[in-house]
């Protein structure tokens, strides 16, 4: 049986999730303490930071922020500018660009900045979905080292030490404490909760007749390399009380778009919505471990108020976890298309990443699909 | 060239079947005796203890079967691990002394014995992976193969023909211990090649495709 | 001449993988199969499985999801946790491993080793031994059910005990280095590796490719295992191969089939 945290809906098979004597999950004891901080003194330390990296003589930018277009770097952008930064954005071109993410990117260059995209290979990029997707049912796992390894390389090569990052992911999401508290994203974050799944990027030499040479931009800078520039970096989210839904607002006021109904697999239509790839990815986290971007978003709706557990049970019993046949109305077979994958592989493996012991299975232990191919967890809340 | 695995109810089948399916080989799992005329070539597992292994042997109706197809009608067949000690006239693993040695198929005429027995003062079992040398006489067993690959053993005891020519490749634990054996068309390996990886798979590849090697 | 084995250890609870600190505070690490996948492409020396709540439920074991790893598990593998009856290791080996691991059950009935010893050969009995130092005196103290209970059995007694019994390697890890990449309890490992005459498995703190060296050198170590290092850092086994290579220490290289299939 799946146990679930008393206050939010969020399951203990979650990486780094840890349950209490109360049973409430780490991520929601994080969220509490909120309230103990004092954020205005955090902000003060923030500007503080950010003076240090000023550049007084406009010769070089004061900052890189990484951004994807989303309602996040949207915000970002907005309260760099707000602070009368110079920052120069910086974009790791996206799996499966849609149409709305184009636009939003383009509203985000419009507020005003620099911008700097950096596109690797897209026929690569391509391989290592599939070699993702194949290796560790992780179809996102290029990006999720890109938009890591991209901007860092960025802050080597234009000679920008400070790099501002949104959230620490850590922090709300849940992980160890040493790493809650750590506001700066370094290499070792990476190789622990990057999402990397345990692969690592010299392991895909040698496969598909990848070369050491197409993977890059996936590299890491040297410690040499980010001694020598001074590299660092800081969660905003450190300083100023994060919130997704607040930084959708805000990036709406200022031009980004939302989708026109909620996104597939999903509760809500201000979030992931510029690559379609990422149905996939949500779908193999709740087939790998049982729950899926709506128990994402109930989480943190009900720890802010908005939703009550109830209404998030409710909510992610319906919505979490279904079959990704369309994402953002694209068909998942066109999706798959240019990464050689047919609806049958994928279906087959979905199948074998699923984590059989958390979902309903008949008495010849096949999983049980219900019409639309979705699967049934064994219990949806504490028994 | 049909290849007929033997299962004659010893365990560790399953990795040798998808070593199989790796090479895009369809291999036919014999379970039973009278089933073998329907393959062209045989490969023979092994895992456990000899005197259990060739009691199933003997009572599955395969030693009989294997003597007629084998030896008689010349089929090719590899031994692998206990598979290649159950070649032998017989192996003191179980016995309390000579006369007790359980007998083998006495493909090739020779005895299994204990590595310290032999003169190994390390720690046994072998397990672990080491370096192969093949001998000429090996043919196409090892094509591709250069010597000193590492191959994954995993044995307290070890085969010795009778007949030195009929050792084709030999490994060193600080005694020469048989890695593979060669009696015409008859193999045997004490190494697992369906657990040495690469190298492992390469082996097959030429026992599958070129059996008479 | 024998090579020296780098092994990863996959520990398994319930649902997936989990990683320790002296076998406490257990943190979710991520499903088993990505895992099994992403070594075996490696193509580890080896690789143990040890589900490691097993021995606390009388249900049966998985060895659906076993015979699931093994499908894409082509390194060899050792299985263990929870068992303590042989029908189990028949299952176990049909499921795809080469070799299991008994840890629990061997207090209670030290027999079980030699049963499996006899009829599956002993190469296949792995005896897996968790200790904590003795707090009131030398030596160590072996820990029963994942480390919580104490046997009373002090470890170099065992480790001779089941040697005799048919075991054929000895897994030994220190629960207090567990997971905190502090390094090998070395004089544990020598003390063992003097103490028997079957191959040691050295487990428990490996933090670096230093402590591995010094396993094997110093301590006498015929295999070194580690968890944390490898799934948490950016080490892998690739790594430790040949920093152990530069110790001058025999280690396995990856063969290149030139001919491409």
């Amino acid at each position: 049986m799946l146990t679930y945290c008393k206050l939010c809906v969020m399951p203990d098979t979650k990486p780094d999730l840890l349950l209490d004597e109360e049973g409430v999950c780490n991520a929601c004891r994080s969220y509490e303490s909120r309230k103990e901080v004092d954020w205005d003194v955090r902000y003060a330390e923030l500007l503080q930071v950010l003076e240090k990296y000023r550049r007084t003589d406009g010769s070089n930018w004061d900052c890189i922020v990484p951004v994807s277009g989303g309602k996040d770097s949207t915000y970002q952008v907005v309260r760099m500018l707000q602070l009368g930064l110079n920052p120069l954005c910086v974009t790791s071109t996206t799996c499966d660009l849609s149409p709305l993410g184009h636009n939003n990117i383009e509203n985000l260059k419009h507020l005003g900045v620099d911008y700097v995209e950096i596109s690797p290979n897209p026929l690569i990029r391509a391989k290592l979905n599939r070699i993702g997707l194949k290796q560790v049912g992780d179809i996102s796992w290029p990006e999720h080292v890109g938009i890591f390894t991209i901007p860092v390389r960025a802050a080597v090569q234009f000679n920008v030490p400070l790099l501002v990052w949104g959230e620490n992911s850590q922090n709300e999401y849940g992980g160890p404490a040493a790493a809650v508290g750590n506001n700066v994203l370094n290499r070792r974050w990476l190789e622990e909760f990057g999402g990397m799944l345990g692969m690592r990027v010299t392991d895909l030499i040698g496969m598909e007749g990848i070369e050491e040479k197409h993977l890059i931009s996936y590299t890491y800078p040297s410690d040499e390399e980010l001694a020598r520039v001074g590299v660092t970096g800081l969660f905003l989210g450190h300083y100023i009380p994060w919130d997704g839904l607040a930084n959708g607002l805000l990036a709406q006021a200022n031009g980004f778009h939302t989708y026109d109904k909620i996104v597939e697999g999903s509760m809500v239509n201000y979030e992931n919505l510029d690559n379609h790839q990422t149905g996939i990815h949500d779908y193999f986290k709740y087939l790998k471990f049982g729950f899926g971007r709506a128990t994402d978003l109930a989480c943190m709706h009900i720890r802010r108020g908005r939703f009550t557990r109830q209404d998030g049970l409710e909510a992610v019993k319906r919505l979490d976890g279904t079959f990704p046949w369309t994402y953002l109305g694209k068909p998942l077979e066109e999706i798959l298309r240019p990464l050689d994958i047919t609806l049958d592989e994928f279906i087959k493996l979905c199948d074998k990443f699923t984590n059989k012991k958390i979902f309903k299975r008949d008495s010849s232990g096949a999983l049980i699909k219900n019409r639309d191919g979705n699967l049934t967890k064994i219990n949806y809340d504490n028994v | 060239m049909r290849v007929g695995v033997i299962d004659y109810g010893v365990g560790n089948l399953g990795s040798v079947m998808q070593a199989l399916e790796e090479l895009r080989v369809t291999p036919v799992l014999l379970t039973r005796a009278i089933d073998v005329h329907t393959v062209d070539s045989f490969i023979l597992p092994g895992v456990g203890n000899f005197a259990d292994c060739a009691r199933l042997l003997d009572g599955g109706g395969w030693m009989r079967a294997l003597r007629d197809e084998v030896q008689v009608a010349g089929k090719p067949l590899l031994g692998v691990c206990l598979g290649m000690q159950l070649l032998a006239s017989s192996s003191t693993e179980g016995a309390e002394n000579a006369a007790n040695n359980t007998p083998g198929l006495g493909f090739i005429p020779g005895r299994v014995e204990n590595l310290r027995t032999l003169g190994c003062g390390l720690r046994i079992p072998h397990v672990g992976w080491n370096e192969v040398t093949s001998h000429t006489k090996s043919g196409g067993l090892f094509a591709g193969i250069p010597d000193g690959t590492d191959f994954y053993f995993v044995h307290s005891f070890a085969f010795v023909p009778d007949d030195p020519a009929h050792v084709v490749a030999t490994t060193v634990y600080d005694i020469p211990v048989t890695a593979a054996v060669r009696h015409g068309h008859i193999w045997g390996t004490q190494f697992h090649p369906e657990k040495s990886s690469r190298a492992g798979f390469r082996l097959l590849r030429n026992f599958i495709e070129n059996p008479a090697c | 001449m024998l090579k020296v084995r780098v092994i990863p250890t996959l520990l398994w609870k319930q649902f997936g993988l989990v990683k320790g600190i002296g076998f406490d505070s257990w943190r979710r690490v991520g499903p088993v199969l990505p895992a099994v996948k992403v070594y075996n492409q490696r193509e580890v020396d080896e690789l143990i499985l040890v589900d490691i709540v097993a021995h606390q439920s009388s249900d049966e074991l998985d060895f659906e999801s076993i015979d699931e790893f093994g499908q894409d598990c082509f390194v060899p593998l050792t299985v263990g946790g929870g068992i303590i009856h042989i029908e189990q290791v028949q299952k176990l080996l049909r499921a795809g491993a080469d070799k299991v691991c008994v840890n629990t059950a061997a207090y209670s009935r030290p027999e079980l080793v030699s049963e499996i010893a006899k009829r599956h050969g002993t190469q296949c009995v792995v005896a897996s031994i968790d200790v904590r130092q003795n707090p009131s005196g030398e030596g160590w103290l072996c820990f029963s059910h994942a480390g919580k209970q104490p046997t009373g059995r002090e470890i170099i007694a065992w480790a001779r005990e089941i040697e005799d019994r048919g075991a054929g390697e000895i897994l030994i890890t220190s629960i207090e280095r567990d997971g905190t990449f502090h390094g090998y309890d070395l004089a544990l490992i020598e003390a063992i590796v003097y103490a028997v005459k079957i191959p040691v498995i050295a487990s428990g703190g490996a933090g670096n490719y230093q402590h591995m060296v010094d396993a094997v050198k110093q301590a006498g170590a015929s295999a070194v295992a580690a968890a944390s290092i490898f799934h948490f850092t950016e080490q892998t086994p690739a790594g430790a191969k040949s920093a152990m290579q530069t110790a001058g220490i025999p280690v396995r290289r990856n063969f290149i089939d030139s001919v491409k299939k």
